[in-house]
Parts: structure tokens; C-alpha cells; sequence
């Protein structure tokens, strides 16, 4: 599985609902996959997005949104993992991590990361949340269509491929990013 | 000169009366009372107060928070200023979201831990050079001028849609 397919199908399954893209490669896909009021890039500020989701989950409990959504790296979850324990503290119930996990550090080189020696989904649910490993598309679009019955914090471990499309760089002013985002939740 | 019970009593005082849905804090000796008071709050009372694992991990969150509508503070002490610095610098700073924090003070005269003065003496500087808007809260600021400060501290971070600290000396070393 590609990452922009793995965007497609989630994009389908989420359209409206917050979304936390973390940056680099994915952040570019996902623009080029699809431009929604309802996703905010994160342009740097690497690891932190597990973190920002988390606030918009506690903040967001009662609001029309099914789920909030965070799109993170294997190599940003292990810079911000710290976070689990707070989401495991807090139990945010609509809190979906989804984490794209190619082995490598993709907008850098290709650098491995040390994720082929760690077990995300153990370490998720030793910090309380549900977590799934997911191998391939379909296996992507069952898990996320069962996520929207879950009630609980959730971490989605999706193996994709290292190779990247090619699309332009992110480049646009984060002022402007995040308050369209900010002005989407307010509606 | 007030004592740290009257400053930190102060300090409740000025989040108390910001609204705050939220505090995140990290441990501190010197804002155990603080911390007390918050955390002692009934299930359902706001703030809802709750620990987090790293100050830049506490960006993240409140960062979140303000982008739904709602109000957080951070409540910790200097010597994790570090930790932050990118996270401030490349999001709220960046995105121009309203972060507040009450950072405690440590090092100086007075301080009772012999290691702690490498980092702390150095926050100003740190914080001028983050370009971290900060007040602060020492023994030549009258008692009563300490909790509206706080509160207005807040105020600050909303109206200017940037992060804001406010340093308070509860310890009474700072000069």
C-alpha cells in the first residue's frame, strides 16, 4: 500500500472530521490527495502532532464530529510518544491516531527510523488505547469503518511502502492554515 | 515582603478567575500549592487540570485546545523552558495561536538546589531570544498586583494570538 492510497481511504472514510497531518511528505500528499477546510498541516513542529490531536479530542468530546483524526509518521511517533500516555490518562473517546509507517524517515532521505524494533500498537494499548495493525488497503478500509463504532482512544498502525509521489512542496502561510482550520471547527 | 503562601494563593486566584477549561502542568516542588489546589477540584469542575509528560508535549495539547475554542494554561516551572522552544517557535508562535503559561522561577538567592542556577539563570535570555513575550511576578511586584496580572497575562495571549508567559517567583530568591 502507497501512502496516497492509504490518504484515499482515509479521506473517504473521514471527509468532514478534524484531521492533524503531520509533516513533510504526507502533509504534500494529503494536499495533493485532497485541499479540505476540515485538515490542518502541521508544516514543521515534528512529534508534536499526536499531541495537537489530543487537545482537539478532549476539547471536541461533545461536538458533531465522529472522530478526531491525527495523520502521523513512524518516525513522529517516536519523537512525540510520550503523548500515549496522556491520551491514556485522559481517554479522549473520539481520538484516532492513525500512524502511516513506512521504516523510514521519508522527507529527509530515507533514513531509517527505529521503528522496526518497536511494537506501536503494544505500546498503544499499554497506554490504554484500542490499537490495530494494518497490513494492506482492505484491511485499511474495514479498520476504518470500525473505528467509527469504537468509543475509545484508537491507534491504527498502517504499513505502507517508503516510495513517495511526486507533488509539489506545502508551502503556504500557517496563519492562514490554521485559521481556516479554526473557522471550520467554529461552524 | 509577601510569603509563598500569600504569592501562590495569588496565583490560584488570578487562573481561577481567567475561566480556564483546562491546565496542564508538570511537576514542581515550588507550585505544589498551586497544583494542590487544581488538582483537589471535583470531577467535573472546571478547570479540569491533568498532567502532562513533557512541556513541549503540553504545546501540542493546549495549542489544540485554543485551535477548538476552549481555554487551557500551562503551569510549570523554568527549568523545563527548553523542552518547548521548537514546539512554541513552529506552531502557536507560527499559526499565531494564543498559548498562556505561568512558568515558576527558580535559581537565585534563596534556591535551595545546587544545580538547578546552570538553566534557570539563563530563562530571560532564553525566553528574549525565543521571542516569548513574558511578565513577570517577583518580590518587587505588591501582593496585590499578582492576581490580576495573571489574569490579564491570559487576556494578553488572547488579544495578541501568541504565546505568553508569565513568570512568577514563588520562592522569593529572584531579585
Amino acid at each position: 500500500m502507497t501512502r496516497i492510497e492509504a490518504l484515499e481511504a482515509i479521506v473517504a472514510a473521514f471527509p468532514d472530521d478534524p484531521t492533524v497531518v503531520t509533516l513533510g511528505v504526507t502533509a504534500r500528499e494529503l494536499a495533493a490527495v485532497a485541499r479540505r477546510p476540515n485538515h490542518l498541516y502541521i508544516l514543521d513542529s515534528m512529534g508534536l502532532p499526536p499531541a495537537i490531536g489530543l487537545g482537539l479530542s478532549v476539547s471536541l468530546e461533545s461536538s458533531r464530529f465522529g472522530k478526531i483524526i491525527t495523520l502521523e509518521g513512524d518516525g513522529g511517533l517516536l519523537m512525540g510518544m510520550s503523548a500515549l500516555a496522556t491520551v491514556g490518562l485522559l481517554q479522549p473517546r473520539k481520538y484516532l491516531l492513525i500512524v502511516l509507517d513506512n521504516g523510514v524517515y521519508a522527507a529527509t532521505g530515507g533514513q531509517k527510523t527505529a521503528a522496526s524494533a518497536v511494537d506501536f500498537c503494544a505500546v498503544a494499548r499499554g497506554c490504554g488505547m484500542i490499537a490495530t495493525d494494518v497490513e494492506d488497503i482492505s484491511a485499511l478500509k474495514s479498520e476504518l469503518e470500525r473505528c467509527k463504532i469504537i468509543h475509545n482512544p484508537i491507534l491504527l498502525r498502517v504499513r505502507i511502502s517508503p516510495q513517495n509521489a511526486k507533488v509539489p512542496y506545502l508551502l503556504e502561510d500557517p496563519v492562514i492554515l490554521g485559521e481556516a482550520f479554526r473557522k471550520y471547527l467554529a461552524t | 515582603m509577601s510569603s509563598a503562601q500569600e504569592r501562590s494563593a495569588a496565583v490560584v486566584d488570578g487562573l481561577e478567575a481567567i475561566g480556564l477549561d483546562y491546565i496542564l502542568h508538570l511537576p514542581s516542588s515550588t507550585l505544589s500549592a498551586v497544583l494542590r489546589h487544581f488538582d483537589e477540584k471535583a470531577n467535573g469542575e472546571k478547570p479540569r487540570a491533568f498532567p502532562v509528560t513533557r512541556e513541549e508535549e503540553a504545546v501540542g495539547i493546549a495549542s489544540g485546545i485554543a485551535l477548538a475554542g476552549q481555554k487551557a494554561a500551562l503551569v510549570i516551572q523554568d527549568n523545563g523552558l527548553g523542552n518547548l522552544l521548537t514546539a512554541l517557535n513552529t506552531f502557536p508562535q507560527a499559526y499565531h495561536l494564543p498559548l498562556f503559561m505561568v512558568v515558576s522561577r527558580r535559581g537565585g538567592l534563596g534556591e535551595y538546589n545546587s544545580m538547578i542556577h546552570l538553566f534557570c539563570e539563563r530563562v530571560d535570555a532564553i525566553a528574549e531570544a525565543a521571542g516569548l513575550r513574558t511578565f513577570v511576578l517577583n518580590g518587587r511586584v505588591p501582593l496585590d498586583l499578582w492576581s490580576s496580572t495573571v489574569t490579564k497575562g491570559f487576556e494578553h495571549s488572547q488579544i495578541t494570538r501568541r504565546p505568553i508567559a508569565v513568570f512568577v517567583d514563588l520562592m522569593g530568591g529572584q531579585p
